[in-house]
């Protein structure tokens, strides 16, 4: 399979500085999404350490699998799981360190939302209330639960879905990153098939834009860049109440059906001159 | 003018109005709102306006100033809101207009609930307690607690059970489904089923499956003994104890 990709940020309509940061290594097959927190331009350097770290870690580890694992990884889950999970404790480490060794920083926090793909395995790791999306046969379907209060509360059966959506305490957090000295760091893994399309994005978007909005325009606009680009301007005309952030990875077949591999195939024969034919 | 009333349980105490300066609440005898528990620090809290809005700061209290049960560093206070110190709560009667604006010192006037914050350990872990209390009371979350496991009751897959624990369940051929279909002709990927906050939803994939014996159109929420038909399986979706 192929992966197209594409992202945009922006810091909306209300907002004087934009504290999402987001992170793509197409190469690798590596996309993170952060939203930062704390006053004064604090924010903005927690979700950058918290992309440049993951980023960093995971490259180590392509060049030297030996690197170590931080964290208590589990056995089932293949090697680039445990590997983004390590990375993502990391990233918890060095956000909390440097709030702990520069007072004015302190209460800064964010969110990270990252996926990798290898292959058709997809491997995320998360915390807070950013989002990662399958869309699949045109269902748009959550891989991350929020870790808010609202959700927890809709979780728990305390509090509708209508509900939580207006609530005033939706941007209270359970989980982030920085704000302990370890944080639990939800995983998961799935499969991924062609046509598969995977969104990463902030609040800022599912605030403000909704989900059958969001799957009808990944779904009319094939070009990964531009849909991400489409996103952010619905959030902005929706009133863009905070940061924006939208990543969007489209998975594309290579194969193209018996004929057309035939065809190939034939070509590449001739070409190398070994065709026994005519 | 707005208006604030120290309660012990129901019994009013002090009520103070909220001028043009803050009004002070804390252990302290010369607070304007003295709070006699030892829960309380010396100078624990202030309410006042600020660009129009009635505004609750904590001061750096060892307990903390909660706002409809919300730890709160800052917040703007609405008419109705209850401010928690201690043992005491504060009714806010914030009808009436503002009076003239009194400096803080503070550049930043946003109402700081609005900003994303993280609770701590310990006020999550009392909040969630409370939750859970309030969640056994209602018949609807007994079921969210228990496990979501799918029962199979006919076809060839590999395990006779299935629990729920990702958030995408795939149901299919495919060597990393979930719950993985054996036999010939069988899609990779015949049907999904979601976990959302709110529960379980079944979707299509390669298939349309059926729930009790009717075919989906776009994703349902399972209820507990719903039957699944897909690709020559039955499964049944229950919360286990």
């Amino acid at each position: 399979m192929r992966i197209v990709s594409g992202g945009a940020t922006d810091v909306g309509r209300v907002r004087a500085n934009n504290e999402d940061c987001f992170g793509i290594v197409a190469p690798m097959g590596l996309f993170i999404l952060s939203d930062g927190m704390g006053g004064a331009a604090h924010g903005e350097v927690a979700s950058a350490l918290a992309v440049e770290t993951v980023v960093k870690h995971c490259q180590e580890a392509e060049n030297n699998p030996a690197a170590p694992v931080y964290g208590e990884t589990r056995a089932g889950w293949n090697d680039r799981t445990k590997r983004l999970f390590s990375a993502v404790y990391l990233a918890n480490k060095r956000i909390f360190e440097s709030a702990e060794a520069h007072p004015e920083q302190k209460g800064m926090g964010a969110t990270l939302t990252a996926a990798w793909i290898n292959g058709p395995r997809l491997s995320i790791a998360h915390v807070g209330d950013s989002r990662a999306y399958l869309l699949r046969g045109g269902n748009l379907q959550q891989l991350t639960s929020d870790h808010s209060m609202v959700a927890e509360q809709v979780r728990r059966g305390i509090m509708t879905v209508a509900e939580a959506e207006q609530s005033e305490i939706q941007s209270v957090l359970l989980r982030a990153l920085g704000s302990e000295p370890q944080v639990e760091i939800d995983t998961e893994e799935q499969e991924l098939f062609a046509r598969d399309v995977v969104l990463l994005c902030s609040d800022g978007l599912t605030r403000m834009v909704t989900e059958p909005e969001i799957a009808g325009a990944l779904q009319s606009e094939p070009d990964p860049q531009r849909a991400a680009a489409k996103l952010v301007e619905r959030a902005n005309d929706a009133g863009g109440a905070d940061n924006i952030t939208v990543l969007v990875i489209r998975l594309e077949s290579e194969y193209q059906g018996w004929f057309s591999r035939l065809r190939r195939w034939r070509k590449g024969a001739n070409g190398n001159g070994l065709a026994g034919g005519n | 003018m707005a208006k604030l009333s120290l309660m012990f349980e129901d019994k009013l105490v002090k009520e103070v109005p909220v001028g043009g300066r803050p009004v002070g609440i804390g252990r302290s005898p010369d607070n304007d709102l003295p709070v006699d528990n030892l829960a309380v620090s010396n100078y624990h809290a202030r309410v006042y306006f600020e660009a129009g809005r009635l505004v609750v700061e904590d001061l750096a209290s060892l307990n903390g100033t909660f706002v409809n049960d919300l730890r709160i560093e800052r917040a703007t206070l609405h008419d109705g809101d209850s401010i928690h110190i201690g043992k005491h709560h504060i009714k806010v009667d914030a009808t009436g207009d503002a009076p003239v604006p009194w400096d803080s010192g503070r550049k930043a006037s946003a109402p700081r609930i609005n900003e994303t914050m993280v609770l701590d350990t310990k006020v999550r872990r009392d909040m969630l307690q409370q939750a859970a209390a309030m969640g056994e009371r209602t018949q609807f979350a007994a079921g969210r607690m228990k496990v979501p496991t799918l029962i199979v009751l006919g076809g060839k897959v590999v395990q006779k059970e299935y629990v729920l624990t990702n958030k995408l369940t795939t149901i299919g051929k495919s060597s990393m489904a979930s719950v993985r279909l054996k036999g010939w002709f069988k899609p990779p990927m015949a049907a999904q089923i979601n976990q959302r906050d709110d529960g379980y939803y079944l979707g299509p994939g390669d298939k349309i499956p059926t729930v009790n014996g009717t075919p989906i159109a776009g994703p349902v929420r399972l209820n507990d003994g719903d039957v699944i038909e897909v690709a020559g399986v039955r499964l049944n979706f229950i919360y286990r104890d």
